[in-house]
């Protein structure tokens, strides 16, 4: 549970993180991704395709309360986030890829997560608040689109607020850590070891599905280790936005469980990762000829 | 001597005046102000980061930070006239600022090339014995190893956000120290550029100096820049480009390719180094003289670096090597959203395919034209001219310039003949910094002998035939044979080194080392290229690496190249 002012605390936060997330790319670049869509497919695919039914599985085989199941599902329909980029650019991964896919997720989620988050409830017959969510993503979308615009406007001022928002999203991480993980800390300890494993899992096993889908497409490995970072790594702060502004005061506490550990863990996961990442990088590089100048 | 028959000059076009007479400014300085009267609150400068980030200088803002620069190099720093200055910095704001600053102080400017490495440095400071070293932060830490044995006494450090806004300054430079950790220490005394400048704007106020008082008695045959170019022998050499060099040769550049120009509306984009003589006098001179707006890329590689500054800005002429045109052509996102406003391409530095012209042309909807020259020539003898471009050709030569083919015997060959192309103008050096016997090597009375063999054909186009030194250009940068066997023959593994240039598709030349090593000493191709990478600059490490028994040697023991040179080409001409 928390209170009003940390929900409107949470609502501008996630409303600059989605700017910051706009205004890492033009329309342009927007527009001639769309022309060429390959790249995006996969994209989409890894994100609505892979992550929410991994979601399912996790709900058929775990052993869950119908809320904690809510929060698997919901957190595994989210659309890519901006952490991805980050850890993307550490790995020395394609980060123009990671940038585009991360923005066409959210801009195609404000259809695909409902639609798919409706069919997997359905199958586990869960209850959803589809049109409330649908209001959400589609407000959170106009900070994107303005995002974009600015940084075509101004490039200067869009980087900045690129900048502030990828800082942000690190610091939104702090911010449950302190806020919302000592509120409910006895939550936490009364809660099953499967919605820890879920919760972890989500990353991990996204993030390995996410890496093969993309080799089994032949994707150069520079370009795979990329998609297996933006599968892996969902939108955190959105969901926890959508359990705070679309679900009743008492349900909150027990749907917000996974969305919060997985954005905790995440970190944690994706670090891992990257290190990996990094190693397989300096391999490659050391075979590969320079190219001259 | 008689002028030569110029038959180039019927295809000047109309208002391209044959002879364009002796320079309309009194010096550099002269022009940098007048310009910036004529312009002033129009942006001059803007460089522009991957990100789009950028900065920008207006034509005032440059001309009243060049004033307080060279105020702080005379009156701080101690300089005299005639002190050489050393810039060593990609293309980012500072640089303008600096060069302007330097040819008003009456100094004379030396371009270093930012990546080379420690003892390129200390060879090239060793020989220009610089007084002040103008430099970006990215390379400060090579100062103190470069300056061993012969200390600069003034360094100031810019770096690439210099002059940009607070917010994006700042960003950048804590993505550089912290996340890149690009940034390292820098061990000697230095002044940052702006403390530099501000240190020079209090020394105006309170003095009541004008930075104008330094030029006063500078003239068009004056010493400006010291342009460094390989020699043959391997040992560097300063050619000494003067301000009549300069001002005389972006005249004559523009006098026949200004056809379209619009004074004060066009944007260049300068993704080539400005430390390269082309992109000095063409980009940074000759587009500043015009009023445009000159777009700074810091770093053009990879090349998707110049993604958003072709977005965010209405780019109308650009220059370029080979290499560049080449590599824009086949990136999807230019191929998808090529510029809409390009008037006019450049090349230079290195033959221009005419695959790649015409690829170009076809991509970016405007023709690429190719030019010739030297650094020894401020650079630009020939160009192709607008609307009469030949495949194939360097082009006609620029007014007031005359181009010839020379015989063994020094003497002029008539047209049509194979020979040394020799030119002779107001833009040919004053001489090589320091050797006036490598200068008397090159020069036959007035005419300058470019080392190029070539012909003129019946309208007066020239033709490069082939390269009578053994120099080889990759990507537009020389490389001097010599200065790799040099470096090769230091690693005690390498018995005998033999290098040179082969085509190659990407860089127009790359370089080839044939190796003799060692018995059993297992030398590879991977050794022989890290040995080389730890002691020269990237472009001259050999590309590839052949292992040989024994190297094909004249009947006095010389190696000889060309022999090599031949096989290769077999080997080439067979596949």
């Amino acid at each position: 549970m928390v209170d009003e002012f940390t929900q409107t605390l949470l609502g501008i936060m996630v409303g600059v993180i989605m700017l910051g997330l706009g205004a890492s790319l033009t329309p342009r670049d927007f527009f001639l991704a769309l022309k060429r869509p390959q790249g995006l497919l996969i994209g989409v695919i890894s994100q609505y395709g892979i992550m929410p039914f991994l979601g399912f599985l996790f709900v058929t085989f775990l052993v869950v309360p119908e809320p904690i199941a809510l929060g698997i599902l919901l957190m595994a329909c989210m659309p890519g986030g901006t952490t991805s980029n980050v850890f993307t650019y550490f790995s020395k991964g394609n980060l123009a890829l990671s940038l585009l896919m991360t923005v066409t997720s959210t801009a195609t989620g404000i259809i695909m997560v409902p639609l798919i988050l409706v069919i997997y409830a359905a199958t586990l017959d869960i209850e959803i608040p589809r049109g409330e969510i649908i209001k959400v993503l589609a407000v959170l979308l106009l900070p994107v689109l303005l995002g974009m615009t600015i940084r075509k406007l101004n490039a200067n001022v869009g980087a900045v607020m690129e900048f502030c928002g990828s800082m942000l999203g690190a610091f939104f991480i702090v911010f449950i850590a302190v806020t919302w993980v000592p509120q409910n800390w006895q939550f936490l300890l009364g809660t099953s070891a499967a919605t820890y494993v879920a919760a972890i899992g989500l990353g991990v096993v996204g993030i390995t599905l996410g890496y093969f889908f993309a080799r089994a497409l032949k994707l150069h490995p520079r370009n795979a280790r990329t998609v297996a970072l933006e599968t892996g790594i969902q939108n955190g702060p959105l969901a926890i936005a959508i359990v705070f502004f679309t679900f009743p005061d008492e349900q909150q506490q027990a749907i917000v469980a996974v969305p919060a550990l997985y954005s905790l863990f995440i970190v944690i996961t994706s670090t891992m990762v990257t290190f990996i990442f990094r190693r397989a990088n300096t391999a490659a590089e050391q075979k590969m000829p320079d190219s001259l100048l | 001597m008689a002028d030569t028959a110029k038959p180039w000059t019927a295809f000047y076009g109309d208002n391209v005046r044959a002879d364009i007479g002796g320079g309309s400014y009194r010096n550099l300085p002269d022009l940098v102000r007048s310009v910036a009267d004529t312009f002033g609150k129009a942006k001059a400068f803007t460089a522009v980061l991957p990100n789009g980030m950028n900065g920008t200088l207006t034509f005032k803002q440059v001309d009243e930070m060049s004033d307080a620069l060279a105020v702080y190099l005379r009156e701080v720093a101690g300089l005299s006239a005639g002190d050489r200055v050393a810039v060593q910095m990609p293309n980012c704001l500072g640089f303008p600022v600096a060069a302007f600053a330097i040819f008003k102080a009456g100094c004379v400017l030396v371009n270093v090339n930012p990546l080379y490495t420690t003892e390129e440095m200390a060879k090239q400071f060793e020989d220009a014995e610089p007084h002040a070293l103008i430099i970006i932060d990215l390379f400060a830490d090579k100062i103190s190893g470069a300056t061993k044995g012969h200390p600069i006494p003034n360094v100031i450090v810019t770096r690439v956000a210099e002059f940009f806004p607070v917010l994006p300054r700042g960003i950048v430079g804590l993505v550089q120290k912290y996340w890149d950790r690009s940034i390292k220490p820098i061990e000697v005394a230095h002044t940052r550029l702006p403390a530099a400048i501000a240190a020079g704007r209090a020394h105006i106020k309170s003095d009541k100096i004008e930075a104008d008082r330094y030029a006063q008695e500078v003239t068009l045959d004056d010493l400006a820049v010291l342009q460094y170019t390989g020699g043959t022998t391997g040992v560097a050499k300063g050619a000494m480009l003067t301000h009549g060099n300069l001002i005389l040769n972006m005249e004559q550049a523009m006098e026949l390719l200004g056809r379209d120009i619009v004074k004060g509306e066009e944007t260049i984009m300068t993704a080539l180094p400005l430390y390269h003589i082309f992109a000095f006098t063409v980009n940074m001179l000759a587009f500043y003289w015009l009023g445009a707006r000159n777009i700074l890329i810091p770093n053009p590689r990879p090349l998707s670096n110049l993604k958003r500054a072709f977005e965010n800005y209405k780019i109308t002429w650009m220059s370029g090597v080979n290499t560049l045109f080449n590599g824009l052509t086949n990136e999807v996102w230019f191929q998808d959203t090529p510029p809409k406003h390009m008037k006019f391409a450049g090349a230079g530095g290195m033959a221009l395919q005419s695959a790649v012209a015409e690829r170009w042309k076809e991509v970016a909807g405007c023709e690429v034209v190719q030019g010739y020259g030297l650094t020894e020539t401020s650079p630009v003898l020939t160009f192709e001219p607008l609307g009469n471009a030949r495949a194939g050709t360097i082009g006609i030569p620029v007014p007031s310039t005359e181009v010839a083919c020379f015989s063994e015997d020094g003497e002029i060959l008539p047209q049509g003949e194979t020979g040394e192309i020799a030119a002779r103008g107001p833009q040919i050096m004053k001489g090589y910094w320091k050797k006036p016997e490598e200068t008397s090597k090159v020069m036959n009375g007035e005419w300058f002998l470019t080392g190029d063999i070539g012909v003129m054909d019946e309208d007066g186009y020239f033709r490069i035939v082939d390269r009578k030194k053994d120099m080889v250009v990759v990507s537009g940068f020389n490389v001097y044979p010599n200065e790799v066997e040099d470096c090769l023959a230091k690693h005690d593994d390498v018995i005998e080194v033999a290098v040179i240039g082969v085509p190659d598709g990407a860089t127009g030349e790359a370089v080839k080392a044939f190796v003799v090593a060692a018995k059993d000493s297992g030398l590879n191709k991977d050794a022989v290229r890290n040995y080389c990478k730890e002691h020269l600059t990237a472009y001259k490490v050999p590309k590839q690496v052949e292992f040989r028994d024994e190297l094909p040697k004249s009947n006095v023991g010389k190696i000889l190249r060309k022999d090599l040179r031949a096989e290769e080409l077999a080997k080439i001409a067979a596949e």
